[in-house]
C-alpha cells in the first residue's frame, strides 16, 4: 500500500507529494509573510535554516534542494512558527513530511542513520561507553538497566522502522 | 365551469421551421386532440397579424386556454401575456413551448424524429393547459415610510436620499452623535478631505444642492422635513411584513434636550473626568461630553455611568436654557415603516486577541483608527504625533497591516481597505512631518482602484519605507525601553529588529456589533465571515432575499469611502422602487395548504428560504402550516418536502406536472430508449435554450419537462416517470451553490441520491437517475449529456423490473 503510493507519487508535483504525507496537508496554505522566520530561533543564529525558504522552494518543486540538504534537519520543533503562521501552516509538521519523504528517498544525515542503528542493536540512540558505566556508581546513580532490545525491535519492526533503515543500507 | 376549449398556435418562424419539422402534420395531429377547439399557423405570434389572432380568438371567446408552440419564448412570452392581460384574459391560463430551440435546432439531422418529439411537446402543453386554473392579482399595501438603522456615511446619505425623495425616514444610531467611523476617521482616501461630509441635502435652501457638499453639522442634515433621527437608540423588536414593519425602537436617555445652546458651560463644571476612549485615551473628557466639536446632533450627552447625577448636579446649575434632564428615562418608540435599510457598518477587530503584538500591555501600540485621531487636527493632540505613554513625539513609527486578517484563525478574508488606510496615514504624516521614520510591514500591498496606486507612488517618494514581512512580535527593550518590531525582510532575507517609538496596528474590519442579534430579528443571513449576505453579490448587492429588507455600506464587507457612497445611492433607489406605488402587485402564482391532510410536522417552515409559511393554530391542540402569498415566492420547495403532500404549488401542481410528463413520454418517434429531462426554469431550462441556439446536436429521445425549481421534485414523481415509459430521467438544475431560489438544487440533490437507492429496491438501474448542475452558458454541456444518458441507457437496454438481489448481480 504505503509503496504504491509511492511510486505513484514520483510523477506528481512535489507539492503534491507533500500535501498528501502525514502533516504536509496545509503547505499550499503559504503566502510567504514570513512570520515563521522571524518566530524561528534557529534561523536567527544560522542562515542554513528558514522556514519560509523551505516552504517556497518545496512549493516551487526544487525537491533534490530541500531533500538533499541539511536545512531540513536543523528544525529545532519548537513550533513557535506553527503557533503563530496567520495561515495555519502546520510548518513543523510540514517539516517532518520533508524528513520523511527524504529518508525514504535515501537522503539522510549519517547522524540519524548511527541512532537508527543503535536503537535497533542496543535499544539506545547512543551507545553507553565503559566510561560513563564506570562513573555512574562515584555520582550515586543506579547501574543502567538492560533495555529491553527484543520488545523494541517488535516495536520498530511493527511500525516499520526496520525496513526503513535496512533499505538504507542496502544502497 | 366552461368547457375547456385549447387554442393552438404553431409558428414556424418565417418558414425556418417548417424546413425541419413537417408542420401539416403537426397540424392535423393537434386538431384530433380532444380539447382543442382551434388551430392557427403563423409565422410569429407575439406581435402583428399573430398576435391579433390570438387575441381576436379569445375575444370571439373561442378560445379559454392559449398553447404558443414557437420561438424566442422569453421574448414572446411576456410580450403575449401582456396583451392577453390587456383583454382581460389571465395570462397565465396560457402555455409556451420552444420549437425552435428546443426542438427542431438541436435535432435539425433527424427531421422525422423532430417531428415526432414536436407532437408529444404539444400534447404535454395542450394536456397541461387543459388543467390550467386562472390566478388571482394580488394587491399589498406598502407604507411610504422607511427604517434606516446605523447613522453612518452610508445610512446618512440613503436618508438624504430618500428624504429628497418624499418619503418618511427614520434614521436610527446606536451612539449619541452621527458619523459612524467617518467621524471618527477624520480624513479618507481617496480625496484626503474630511470623512464626515455630504452631499447637500436639497432641503437646504441657500446652496446650490446638484454641486454642493458639506460638513454634516451645517449640511442642514437635521433640517430635511421627512427625516427623523433618533440617536442613542437601537432596534429590539421588528414584526411584519415587507411593506408594513412594526418596529420597536429603544432610546436611551441623553439627559440633554434639545434645549441645548452647546455653550459649553457644563463640561467647566463637571467635576468627573475620565479617560476619553474615543480619542484613544489620549485627552479626558467630562461626564457630560461631545466626543468630537463638529458632531450632529450639537447636544451634549450625559455619560451615566460615571455622572453622580442628582448628586452633583452642577451642570443644572450652570445651564443657561434649562437643557439638561436628569430624569429622561428610556423610552420604547413604535415605529411603522414599509421597508429597512440595514447600515449598521462595520468595526476594528480587537487587536488584543493576538497576544504577540501586545495591544493591551503596551500603550504605544495603537490601532489605526486610534492613529487617526491623533492625526486629526481636531482631536486630542491638535495633529502633533505623539505617543500615548508619555506623550512625547513619536520619531520613529512602524505600522503592521493584516492584524487579524488574511489570518485563518481569525478573519480569513482581506478586509480591502486597511493597505490604503495605512498609506494615507503615512503619507500624511510625512506631508507635514518629513523628519518622522515610518515603516509599513506588509505581506501584499493592495491598492486597486483609482488613484489609490499613487498613494504608493507617492509614498515612495517621501521615503517611506516598506518591509515585506509579518512581524512575529513586537517587544519592549528592557534597556531602552523602545518598541522593537521583529519582523524578517523576506526581500532581502535578513532580520530586522526595528526601533518603534510608535507601533500602528491595521486591524480586520469585522461586522459591527450586534450584527447577528439584527439579522436574527429581520430574518436575514450572514455570510460566513458574519457580515450582511447580499441578494446576489454579483447582481443585487444592496438587496436581501427578504423584499423589503436593503443592505448598504460596511454591513456587507469593509468598504471605502466612495464604494459605500455607491452602495447607499443604490439602497436608495431600491427602497423607492419597492415604496414608490404604495403596493406590491403579483399574482397569486404560490404554495397553498390543503388543510386536512398538514400534519404540522414543521418540515415546510423550517425548509422555506423565505419566512413564507408558519404554522398556525385551528383546534385547540392542531395547527396547520398556512402560507403567506406575499412572501412565498413559487419555488415549491415546500412541496418538494411535505411528507403527507399536504401542498401543491398553484400553476404547478402535481397532476399538471403528471399530465405534461405522462403526454411528454407518449410518443417516442425515434428508435432510442425515452430520456425525461426534468430543468427548473432558471438554469435548467436555459441551458437548453443555449445549446439549441448553438444547434447542438443531441438525440430527439430526450424529453424536457419544466418545473418552477428542482426543489420541487418529490421521489415518487421519478418513478411516475419511469411507470410512463421513460428509460432514464436527467434532473437538470442549477449550480449547487447558485440556486436562484437559495436551497431548492440542494434539497433535489439529495432527493435524487435518496431515489438512487430506493430505484435499486424496486429493480431499477440506480444510473437511470442522473442529476445535473448547469448554467446557461453551458449548453454544450446539456447536449454531452443527452447524449452520454442516451448511450448509457441504450447499454442498459429496456427497462425491467428486477428483485433487488439480481440488481446486485447485474452491477
Amino acid at each position: 500500500m504505503e509503496q504504491v503510493q509511492e511510486e505513484k507519487s514520483t510523477n506528481m508535483a512535489f507539492s503534491k507529494v507533500i500535501t498528501s504525507r502525514l502533516g504536509g496537508k496545509t503547505i499550499t496554505l503559504c503566502y510567504q509573510c514570513g512570520t515563521c522566520a522571524s518566530s524561528c530561533p534557529v534561523a536567527k543564529i544560522t542562515p542554513r535554516f528558514n522556514p519560509r525558504e523551505v516552504i517556497k522552494l518545496s512549493l516551487l518543486g526544487a525537491e533534490k534542494e530541500v531533500l538533499s540538504g541539511d536545512s531540513i534537519w536543523l528544525c529545532c520543533s519548537c513550533y513557535n512558527c506553527q503557533e503563530r503562521c496567520p495561515q495555519k501552516v502546520e510548518i513543523a509538521d510540514v517539516i517532518y513530511a520533508l524528513r520523511n519523504i527524504a529518508f525514504k528517498k535515501g537522503y539522510s544525515p549519517n547522524i540519524y542513520l548511527e541512532f537508527a542503528s543503535a536503537l535497533l542493536n542496543n535499544g539506545r540512540i547512543v551507545k553507553i561507553s565503559q566510561f560513563v558505566e564506570n562513573k555512574r556508581p562515584t555520582l550515586g546513580l543506579p547501574p543502567l538497566k538492560p533495555t529491553g532490545v527484543e520488545a523494541l525491535r517488535k516495536i520498530l519492526s511493527a511500525t516499520g522502522f526496520d525496513k526503513l533503515r535496512l533499505k538504507e543500507e542496502s544502497q | 365551469m366552461d368547457r375547456v376549449k385549447v387554442g393552438v398556435f404553431l409558428a414556424d418562424s418565417g418558414k425556418q421551421l417548417s424546413k425541419i419539422l413537417d408542420y401539416n402534420d403537426l397540424t392535423n395531429y393537434v386538431k384530433n386532440i380532444s380539447g382543442v377547439v382551434y388551430v392557427a399557423r403563423g409565422s410569429e405570434f407575439w406581435r402583428g397579424q399573430g398576435l391579433q389572432n390570438i387575441i381576436n380568438a379569445i375575444k370571439d371567446e373561442k378560445i379559454n386556454r392559449v398553447v404558443v408552440g414557437g420561438t424566442l419564448p422569453k421574448l414572446s412570452e411576456v410580450k403575449i401575456a401582456q396583451a392577453v392581460e390587456n383583454v382581460g384574459f389571465n395570462p397565465y391560463l396560457m402555455e409556451f413551448i420552444d420549437l425552435k430551440d428546443h426542438c427542431a435546432m438541436p435535432h435539425q439531422e433527424t427531421p422525422s424524429e423532430a417531428t415526432e418529439k414536436a407532437k408529444a411537446m404539444l400534447l404535454a402543453a395542450i394536456e397541461r393547459a387543459k388543467l390550467l386554473e386562472p390566478l388571482e392579482k394580488l394587491e399589498f399595501p406598502v407604507l411610504k415610510s422607511v427604517l434606516v438603522i446605523g447613522g453612518g456615511i452610508a445610512g446618512m446619505q440613503t436618508s438624504v436620499d430618500l428624504a429628497d425623495l418624499g418619503f418618511e425616514v427614520n434614521l436610527v444610531e446606536k451612539a449619541p452623535f452621527l458619523g459612524g467611523l467617518a467621524a471618527r476617521a477624520g480624513r479618507f482616501f481617496p480625496t484626503d478631505d474630511c470623512a464626515i461630509c455630504i452631499q447637500s441635502p436639497a432641503s437646504d435652501l441657500k446652496t446650490i444642492t446638484y454641486t454642493s457638499r458639506k460638513c454634516v453639522y451645517r449640511s442642514g442634515f437635521s433640517e430635511i422635513p421627512n427625516l427623523s433621527i433618533l440617536t442613542s437608540s437601537k432596534v429590539v423588536a421588528i414584526e411584519g411584513v415587507p411593506g408594513k414593519y412594526k418596529v420597536t425602537i429603544e432610546k436611551k436617555p441623553r439627559y440633554v434636550n434639545e434645549e441645548c445652546i452647546r455653550c459649553d458651560l457644563c463640561t467647566t463644571v463637571c467635576p468627573v473626568e475620565i479617560p476619553d476612549e474615543y480619542n484613544a485615551k489620549l485627552k479626558t473628557r467630562k461626564a457630560i461630553y461631545m466626543n468630537i466639536p463638529n458632531v450632529h446632533p450639537p447636544i451634549y450627552v450625559i455619560d451615566d455611568s460615571v455622572c453622580k447625577f442628582h448628586d452633583c448636579a452642577k451642570c443644572v446649575e450652570v445651564c443657561p436654557t434649562n437643557a439638561i434632564a436628569l430624569d429622561q428615562k428610556t423610552e420604547h418608540i413604535t415605529l411603522n415603516v414599509g421597508s429597512i435599510v440595514v447600515a449598521t457598518g462595520f468595526e476594528e477587530f480587537d487587536s488584543s486577541v493576538i497576544k504577540e503584538y501586545h495591544y493591551d500591555d503596551y500603550s504605544d501600540v495603537i490601532t489605526n483608527l486610534e492613529f487617526a485621531r491623533i492625526l486629526d487636527g481636531f482631536g486630542p493632540t491638535g495633529g502633533q504625533i505623539i505617543r500615548p505613554s508619555d506623550h512625547k513625539l513619536a520619531k520613529k513609527i512602524v505600522m503592521i497591516q493584516c492584524v487579524g486578517s488574511r489570518d485563518r484563525r481569525y478573519n480569513s478574508y482581506c478586509s480591502s481597505i486597511c493597505c490604503m488606510i495605512s498609506l494615507k496615514h503615512a503619507t500624511l504624516i510625512k506631508s507635514t512631518y518629513p523628519d518622522i521614520d515610518v515603516t509599513i510591514c506588509y505581506i501584499d500591498l493592495r491598492t486597486t482602484g483609482r488613484e489609490h496606486e499613487r498613494y504608493y507612488e507617492r509614498a515612495r517618494e517621501m521615503g517611506i519605507k516598506f518591509v515585506k514581512g509579518r512581524p512575529t512580535e513586537i517587544y519592549r527593550d528592557l534597556e531602552t525601553n523602545k518598541l522593537i518590531v521583529d519582523v524578517e525582510d523576506a526581500l532581502l532575507q535578513r532580520f530586522l529588529e526595528l526601533e518603534a517609538d510608535l507601533v500602528v496596528l491595521a486591524p480586520a474590519m469585522v461586522p459591527a456589533k450586534g450584527t447577528k442579534e439584527l439579522a436574527e430579528m429581520l430574518g436575514i443571513e450572514l455570510e460566513e465571515d458574519g457580515f450582511f449576505k447580499e441578494y446576489n453579490a454579483k447582481l443585487r448587492p444592496t438587496e436581501t432575499k427578504m423584499k423589503g429588507i436593503y443592505l448598504c455600506g460596511g454591513a456587507t464587507f469593509p468598504k471605502d469611502a466612495p464604494t459605500t457612497s455607491l452602495h447607499a445611492h443604490s439602497a436608495a433607489l431600491k427602497v423607492m422602487k419597492l415604496l414608490t406605488t404604495g403596493k406590491i402587485i403579483k399574482y397569486q402564482r404560490t404554495a397553498v395548504v390543503n388543510e386536512e391532510y398538514c400534519g404540522d410536522c414543521e418540515f415546510c417552515p423550517v425548509t422555506c428560504p423565505y419566512g413564507a409559511i408558519s404554522l398556525v393554530p385551528t383546534t385547540e391542540n392542531h395547527f396547520v402550516a398556512q402560507v403567506s402569498d406575499l412572501l412565498c415566492e413559487g419555488c415549491g420547495i415546500c412541496v418538494g418536502t411535505c411528507p403527507l403532500n399536504a401542498i401543491e404549488l398553484r400553476h404547478s401542481t402535481t397532476n399538471q406536472m403528471l399530465a405534461q410528463m405522462k403526454a411528454l413520454l407518449s410518443i417516442n418517434g425515434t428508435p432510442k430508449p425515452l430520456v425525461l429531462a426534468i430543468c427548473c426554469s432558471e438554469c435548467g431550462h436555459t441551458v437548453v435554450d443555449s445549446s439549441g441556439m448553438a444547434k447542438m446536436q443531441y438525440p430527439a429521445n430526450v424529453r424536457v419537462m419544466k418545473v418552477p425549481c428542482t426543489g420541487i421534485l418529490q421521489i415518487h414523481q421519478f418513478l411516475e416517470a419511469f411507470k410512463a415509459g421513460a428509460h432514464g430521467v436527467m434532473v437538470v438544475g442549477c449550480k449547487s451553490d447558485g440556486c436562484h431560489y437559495e436551497v431548492g438544487i440542494k434539497k433535489a440533490e439529495k432527493k435524487v441520491k435518496l431515489a438512487k437507492v430506493l430505484l435499486k429496491e424496486y429493480g431499477i438501474e440506480p444510473e437511470r437517475l442522473e442529476m445535473f448542475n448547469m448554467v446557461f452558458i453551458e449548453g454544450n454541456k446539456f447536449a454531452e449529456a443527452a447524449r452520454m444518458m442516451t448511450d448509457k441507457l441504450e447499454k442498459l437496454g429496456p427497462l425491467q423490473l428486477m428483485a433487488s438481489s439480481q440488481v446486485e448481480e447485474v452491477t
